[in-house]
């Protein structure tokens, strides 16, 4: 079946997958790809699975800990690759150049989004084997529908957490660049990795029910046995996910525009 | 019909948390443009040029001022407007791993384009641009001047109405600058492209451009052809001599005479119009009982006009 996207439309999905293609090419070619796909993630799922073996942990509390490193790694990774879209740019001083054509923000982080989904897919298809074959995880247990909101949720909030590491790298420079890899660690402690939230002390478990990973976390254990602590958590977590979707793409548009005025875009060119 | 309209553009760089820094890039530039000229910016460094071409490309916002850049507020219309102009510049720089097809190809799709056409536009850049041998080079590998040839490339893969060009031949081999200069030069020729360039080198300006503004902490001071800046500057003709012998201290006391200069056996002096003193130099040179060996006038050199406004 051919099919055409006329005008705008066109335009627009030509943009999104320039920065896809270019994400795609760029981790092809990157070395540290194997250490982001494959070492780290396994290393990860093992230890922690050993651990579990170790406290002799029940399968169902096993699994819970097992779901949280896996959420893990798919969320890392697939932030990583949008703020990599910013990042290549920044470390190669050419930010200047996709600035000066007429695309927006969006379609770099689509781009680079996709891009990510593609790796967190293939990354947690990787660990749920490894888990499953060491410690015996089954992460079809829950069913295909709930794994995909799952894996839906860890993906939109791996997008508003890096759209919000771009926003801070335009605003401060390379020197936010830490923050790529520093957020996704702070977001997934926050949002009950290895825990419940409920034993989180009561101002973080307000910060905690903030985070839409929270809610997906906790739909997904749900299935696993352990009872739900929020009342229609994908509800909220969707309707949280989608906010801050928008709203930091809203900051980053912001953030370039102030970019624009105070010049840095031209420094980071530099 | 102007390309360029710009009216009393400002622009000041703020830095610093505690102790705020404020520099003055442009204090009030007015330019006009006109539509299929090649227009030069010079000026020494630091002297706005970049920051003014910068503004015109939509990458740096102004504090104050009007700019209307092929009809379009640069404001209001940056999206509409970035469709028609593209920028190269000498320091320009891409993703290091990336190779130079991959390069034009993920440019050339943020400006719309896809499949054949791009694939046609990417040989076309590669094939003007002499790339051909180097088009699967890691960016990181290319010389110097290939990554000059292929930042220029990459500024016409939306085939621009407008082209803006951020000291082009910067750090260039001679041959490489000629060559690059004939491109340029074939650019308008052949495309009616409006050209703003900036440039330290005088001899480039000259060949290239139909008028040139000289910019200076913010402000220009001058504009119109090189002929004409030599014109209004003033600073005289020159008038070189090879005398026999060849010193000839008492030159520099003469009514008229600027200054002079002395190098290799051969004396430039500056003088304030040669028509009139010519006669006076001769006859002086003669009552001294010098021989004239040599002797040329001519106008001064656009460089010698940027002395003189740098100052």
């Amino acid at each position: 079946m051919s099919w055409r996207v006329e005008g705008r439309w066109r335009t627009e999905v030509i943009a999104v997958t320039a920065f896809a293609r270019r994400n795609l090419q760029m981790a092809l070619r990157n070395v540290f790809l194997l250490f982001e796909l494959l070492f780290w993630p396994v290393v990860g799922v093992l230890g922690i699975g050993l651990m579990a073996r170790f406290l002799e942990l029940s399968p169902e509390a096993t699994s819970f800990i097992l779901i949280g490193q896996i959420a893990f790694s798919t969320v890392s990774v697939c932030q990583l690759d949008v703020a990599y879209a910013v990042l290549y740019d920044v470390w190669s001083k050419s930010v200047k150049h996709q600035f000066l054509a007429p695309i927006g923000v969006r379609h770099l982080t689509t781009g680079a989004w996709l891009v990510g989904i593609l790796r967190s897919l293939v990354v947690f298809t990787m660990l749920s084997a490894v888990a499953w074959w060491a410690f015996g995880f089954d992460a079809l247990h829950a069913g295909v529908g709930p794994l995909a909101v799952f894996l839906a949720g860890c993906s939109l909030t791996a997008w508003a957490v890096s759209v919000l590491v771009c926003t801070l790298i335009m605003l401060l420079g390379a020197k936010a660049e830490t923050a790529a890899w520093a957020s996704v660690n702070f977001v997934l402690t926050l949002a009950g990795i290895y825990y419940s939230v409920a034993v989180l002390p009561k101002p973080v478990a307000a910060l905690a029910a903030a985070i839409p990973l929270t809610y997906f976390l906790d739909a997904y254990r749900a299935h696993y046995g352990f009872p739900a602590e929020f009342a229609r958590p994908i509800l909220i977590g969707g309707a949280l996910a989608l906010l801050y979707v928008g709203l930091s793409h809203w900051a980053f548009v912001a953030a370039v525009r102030s970019a624009r005025r105070s010049g840095l875009l031209l420094k980071m060119s530099e | 019909m102007l390309a360029i309209d710009a009216r009393d553009v400002a622009k000041t760089f703020r830095s610093g948390v505690f102790r705020r820094r404020e520099t003055v890039a442009l204090a009030g530039v007015s330019l006009g443009v006109p539509r299929g000229a090649i227009f030069g910016l010079l000026g020494p460094n630091g002297a706005g040029k970049t920051t003014l071409l910068s503004i015109f490309a939509t990458l740096l916002l102004p504090d104050r001022g009007s700019i209307t850049i092929l009809g379009h507020d640069v404001l209001r219309e940056a999206s509409a407007l970035r469709r028609r102009l593209n920028m190269a510049s000498g320091n320009a720089s891409f993703v290091w791993a990336m190779k130079p097809d991959e390069i034009l190809d993920f440019y050339g799709r943020l400006y719309g384009l896809s499949g054949a056409t791009l694939r046609r536009r990417v040989d076309e850049l590669i094939e003007m641009c002499e790339l051909t041998a180097h088009r699967r080079v890691r960016y990181n590998e290319l010389s110097t001047g290939l990554k000059q040839r292929l930042a220029l490339a990459k500024a016409l893969v939306n085939e621009p109405e407008l082209l803006f060009l951020d000291e082009p031949t910067l750090g260039l081999d001679p041959d490489v600058s000629v060559r690059l200069r004939e491109h340029i030069a074939r650019l308008r020729r052949e495309r009616g492209m409006t050209i703003v360039l900036t440039t330290h080198y005088m001899r480039e300006a000259e060949q290239l451009c139909d008028e040139i503004a000289f910019i200076k902490s913010g402000r220009v001071l001058a504009r119109g052809t090189a002929a004409e800046l030599k014109r209004q500057i003033r600073i005289g003709d020159v008038v070189a001599l090879r005398l026999d012998p060849p010193d000839a201290p008492w030159l520099t006391d003469m009514a008229g005479v600027l200054r002079c200069v002395t190098s290799n056996g051969r004396i430039e002096c500056t003088v304030d119009d040669a028509e009139k003193r010519l006669p006076e130099i001769l006859a002086a040179i003669a009552a001294e009982g010098a021989v004239v060996r040599d002797i040329q006038v001519r106008e001064p050199e656009l460089e010698e006009v940027f002395v003189e406004l740098a100052r």
